[in-house]
């Protein structure tokens, strides 16, 4: 199962990509935006970027219990999905990315990304209805919690939030356990090059 | 023009769950068989990956394009507008939907084979569903006793007998049909959480046991055993652990050289002469048209494209379609009716790793196991736990009101109950009835021209909706006996399209009600044959492929034991 791959997708911007994400962790939103601009082979302009990078920083913020959908490389995740396997919801996406600005401008007065934490949170309780809202939701959370394989996951911080263990190659009876702590096995089921 | 090609015995269309097996003992009775499959054969190094995105979000194994392109429109009624079902997993590869099936490999009920007639005998006419065609099968059990025996040693089943000969063992299902011997590999080992589901079944004066599966749970015939680690559903083994044909019976037989596998052709048509014989089938491969001359054809292809090759297969004798000149092609089709309860717990579950088919399971609300006098409906459902959860689906859990979709408290939730959700699959007895059935598409097209498939559900079937609210909630008292503080329960909705797709070829010895005979031979076309769970005419409450794989030994023993009359 170790580095038995990586032939599947062939993505033009991955290097660059990855580097942009390794250089994200733990800094703040606007160092996050300067860091999150998408390569030109990406789906998304760098202002709706932006708007996605204001957004799933309040879906998932950094907080006490660790890293955020931000530093978690997220965004590389959709904007490279949406580039690639999930191109034909592209238009619809930014459209619903648009929509989303333009809430943020009527109710708030400003475009998402240049709110206040606070207000950009009333904004999301706001569209929470909205498929925009749960079709963003549910990529934010493939990102977060794919394999880093895909550009998201980085230092595998979204299986550390929901505690997963991670694929191992093989699982004892002791791994399966009810109620105990399985020691994480942080490799991608990629090889090592993919995150470790 | 179509090239003409070499003949051969037997033609056997589709190399998935139910060709793959039939292939075997036709090879190692010296017939020549040519295997043509749609698709070919997938590498598990290259094809294969313990992967989320992989398997499940994109599902990039279990979604062939070609039959993607193929994948049947759905309509409740015939006034309604049918439309794309979207994705199916039905499958184009050597092993065909037994490369990525969940490998649970059950014997039906010796009621299954009987619900009609054993219905009315406990609890009247009246028991039967309202506006159902079901008859009882043209075999018992008993009759496909040695078959079920004979996959479970060809393909590998890993499990624990209840009964032996009318020896009953508690440590197996106690509920089954009686079996000449044990499993050939002991039951995929228990998990924390099915041992304790177990402790809670039995607490309530239940009966559970570990399930079958085309899993080895231990090395067999140099095949490797499960690593458990997570990645089964919807995906191939990388390990070579999942019994699928492709990997079993599909190489045994290439061994005997009696088997020619045809693989990337695309069957488009099967030839009748004026007689009503088949004479062979016409297959695109690299878009040259190829006529593969056969004594006998055998279609094995999935449910829907069984009904729509027959519904395509027009000719002078047949003008409404192969073997269709009783009305009775795509008819008695059924999807099976399932659910799941989904509970969450006060504690970690760590039920990340192992495999949907390990698993608990209880049988005391399926088939005719209670009694029925009064609930109104027949048949019930099987309750199964088991493991297996993915990283992205734990976190899209739902938060039961304890917690928003967003923000620092619902990292708090997930951070602390992604890992003690269970999921379970409940399987519903269902039945064929008058207004549901598959017929082909006015509008819907493949990229050769031709209609898809299309399905007509019928609607809400009241004796299938009672049986799986009854048992959604002996589901639930079973997950409160094991502590569950939530539980969600879907509303029981039958299926559109269905992976357990059932019916359209039903096997029965009345012709004016059914295509096929009680040995899976037209009752029109006397050399042709139709393998798979096409052929069934009731689901059982459990998984379909042992029965459809028993079924499809049985059919290709009974041609090579009358290969004079049958080819004629």
């Amino acid at each position: 199962m170790i580095d038995r791959m990586n032939r599947k997708e062939k993505n033009p911007g991955e290097v660059s990509r990855r580097a942009v994400i390794q250089s994200a962790a733990f800094v703040p939103l606007a160092a996050l935006l300067a860091s999150a601009q998408p390569t030109p082979q990406a789906a998304l302009s760098p202002a709706q970027m932006k708007t996605l990078v204001a957004f799933i920083d309040r879906l998932i913020p950094h907080d006490e219990l660790g890293p955020g959908a931000v530093e978690s490389g997220a965004q590389i995740y959709i904007d490279r999905v949406l580039a690639g396997p999930n191109a034909n919801e592209k238009a619809s996406f930014i459209q619903g990315l648009d929509a989303l600005d333009a809430l943020a401008q009527r109710v708030q007065g400003a475009p998402l990304a240049e709110l206040s934490a606070e207000k950009r949170d009333q904004v999301l309780d706001a569209m929470i209805d909205t498929p925009f809202f749960n079709r963003a939701r549910r990529l934010t959370l493939e990102g977060m919690f794919s394999d880093p394989y895909y550009g998201g996951n980085k230092n595998f911080a979204g299986w550390d939030l929901i505690r997963y263990p991670g694929p191992r190659p093989a699982v004892a009876a002791e791994d399966q356990a009810l109620n105990v702590d399985v020691k994480p096995y942080r490799v991608s089921a990629y090889g090592i090059k993919y995150g470790h | 023009m179509a090239t003409k090609l070499k003949p051969v015995d037997v033609a056997v269309i589709g190399l998935g769950a139910a060709g793959g097996v039939a292939v075997l003992p036709l090879a190692r009775a010296g017939l020549k068989v040519a295997g043509i499959e749609a698709g070919t054969w997938m590498d598990p190094h290259r094809d294969f990956h313990a992967d989320e995105v992989y398997n499940n979000v994109r599902r990039l194994v279990s979604s062939s394009p070609k039959a993607q392109r193929e994948c049947p429109t759905v309509r409740a009624t015939p006034s309604d507008q049918a439309r794309s079902a979207g994705v199916h997993p039905m499958m184009n590869a050597i092993g065909g939907t037994s490369i990525h099936y969940w490998a649970q490999s059950w014997r039906l009920k010796p009621w299954d084979f009987r619900t009609r007639s054993e219905s009315i005998r406990r609890y009247g006419p009246g028991s039967i569903p309202a506006g159902s065609t079901l008859e009882d099968w043209p075999l018992t059990y008993d009759d496909l006793e040695p078959y079920y025996d004979i996959i479970e040693q060809e393909v590998g089943v890993s499990g624990k007998a209840g009964n032996i000969q009318g020896r009953i063992d508690s440590s197996g299902n106690v509920f089954e049909g009686p079996r000449q011997r044990e499993y050939p590999m002991p039951p995929l080992r228990g998990a924390g959480f099915t041992d304790h589901m177990m402790d809670a079944a039995r607490q309530l004066g239940w009966k559970p046991f570990r399930p079958p599966a085309a899993i080895n749970s231990q090395t067999y015939r140099g095949r490797a055993s499960c690593v458990f680690h997570g990645y089964c559903s919807a995906g191939g083994c990388h390990v070579g652990a999942k019994n699928s044909t492709a990997t079993t019976t599909i190489p045994d037989a290439v061994r005997t050289k009696n088997l020619t596998i045809f693989d990337k052709a695309q069957v488009t048509r099967i030839i009748d002469d004026s007689n009503g014989r088949v004479t062979g089938v016409n297959y695109i491969r690299d878009r040259k048209e190829y006529f593969q001359p056969a004594k006998i054809v055998l279609l094995a292809g999935y449910t829907y494209e069984n009904s729509r090759l027959l519904l395509l297969s027009k000719s002078k004798a047949y003008p409404n379609g192969l073997s269709n000149n009783h009305g009775q092609v795509g008819r008695h089709y059924f999807g099976h009716w399932t659910s799941n309860v989904s509970a969450l717990f006060p504690y970690d579950l760590n039920v990340w790793y192992g495999l949907p088919a390990q698993g608990a399971t209880v049988d005391e609300w399926a088939d005719d196991s209670f009694d029925h006098a009064g609930l109104g409906f027949i048949g019930g459902a099987s309750l199964h736990v088991y493991t297996e959860r993915h990283p992205i689906d734990a976190a899209a859990m739902n938060t039961y009101g304890r917690a928003p979709l967003f923000g620092s408290a619902w990292k708090k939730f997930v951070h602390e109950n992604a890992g003690r959700v269970a999921s379970t699959y409940l399987q519903t007895n269902t039945f064929p009835y008058e207004t549901t059935f598959l017929d082909l598409d006015t509008e819907v097209r493949d990229p050769l021209g031709d209609p898809v498939c299309r399905i007509t559900s019928g609607g809400v079937r009241q004796n299938e909706q009672r049986a799986l609210q009854h048992a959604q909630s002996k589901m639930e008292e079973w997950f409160r006996a094991a502590g569950a503080i939530e539980i969600t329960k879907p509303p029981a909705i039958g299926p559109g399209i269905s992976t357990h797709a059932a019916g359209g070829t039903r096997m029965g010895d009345n012709l004016e009600t059914n295509v096929v005979d009680r040995w899976g031979f037209s009752h029109e076309a006397p050399n042709l044959g139709v393998l798979g769970a096409s052929v069934m005419g009731s689901s059982g409450a459990r998984n379909p492929t042992l029965t459809l794989q028993a079924l499809a030994w049985r059919t290709a023993e009974y041609l090579v034991k009358n290969w004079k009359s049958l080819a004629g």
